[in-house]
């Protein structure tokens, strides 16, 4: 997936664990785990648009694109 | 009756069924091997009477035992895959893409139950006659072919289904 999360690195910049962001976006901590360590198929805009008000972010902050990381299966 | 105990009863009335469907298969193939090796004896016991037509009758009455030996491993499989299906309940995953395969398996099954059954009647028709009377019972039903069109709905309905949860699966 050439998709990458970058929910640690804005959780390290605010000072913020991923326990209080859960309590901030009503988002289990485990569906926020699978967000933060890439292992999401998906993202609602409904989650992420509460991780921005969270975290005071875009959602270009969010996320990134890197090409060299996609798969050939992904490439078809 | 809660939900486990129903489950649980399916699966032991599907396992009794598979086991009578092995049994029902049996008898007929006891009947139809004794049809072989003492005709004489069998068909007057089952009362079809010397003269003419008798020939026609036996022919016919072979076939409808091999046309109900034809549904044995047919039934078997609707019921295999009707345990499978009550199996991935029981184990709490049963809108999976496997599961709407089974449920199509059990169209075509049934699909080709209503075929020997038609067989059966066209093959009834053709045996009898008002010297050789032969009465088993059959009719035609719409029925059987509106849950064959249901099954098929329903297959290709669970797939789209089960799909469309693998594609949530992993959404955050």
């Amino acid at each position: 997936m050439a998709i990458i999360v970058k929910l640690d690195d804005l959780l390290h910049a605010r000072r913020m664990t991923l326990t209080e962001l859960s309590e901030k976006v009503d988002i289990t901590l485990a569906n926020l785990s699978i967000l933060k360590t890439g292992k999401a198929r998906a993202v609602r805009f409904s989650t992420l648009e509460a991780i921005c008000d969270a975290l005071g972010c875009q959602p270009g902050d969010l996320l990134a694109f890197d090409p060299t990381l996609v798969t050939p299966a992904e490439k078809g | 009756m809660s939900a486990p105990g129903a489950l649980s009863l399916s699966r032991t009335v599907l396992r009794a069924l598979v086991v009578a469907n092995v049994i029902y298969g049996l008898g007929i193939l006891a009947l139809l091997v004794a049809s072989l090796v003492a005709e004489g004896p069998l068909f007057t016991a089952l009362g079809v009477k010397q003269g003419e037509g008798m020939d026609r009758m036996i022919r016919g009455m072979r076939f409808i035992a091999v046309a109900g030996l034809a549904a044995v491993p047919i039934a078997h499989v609707i019921l295999a895959r009707l345990l499978a299906i009550v199996d991935t309940v029981r184990a709490g995953d049963p809108f999976v893409v496997p599961n709407a395969a089974r449920l199509q398996t059990i169209a075509w099954c049934v699909l080709g139950l209503e075929g020997l059954h038609l067989l059966i009647g066209a093959v009834a028709a053709t045996s009898a006659s008002s010297v050789q009377p032969l009465d088993i019972d059959w009719s035609f039903s719409v029925t059987p072919w509106i849950a064959v069109l249901l099954l098929f709905v329903l297959a290709r309905v669970f797939d789209h289904g089960a799909r469309m949860r693998a594609d949530l699966e992993g959404t955050v």
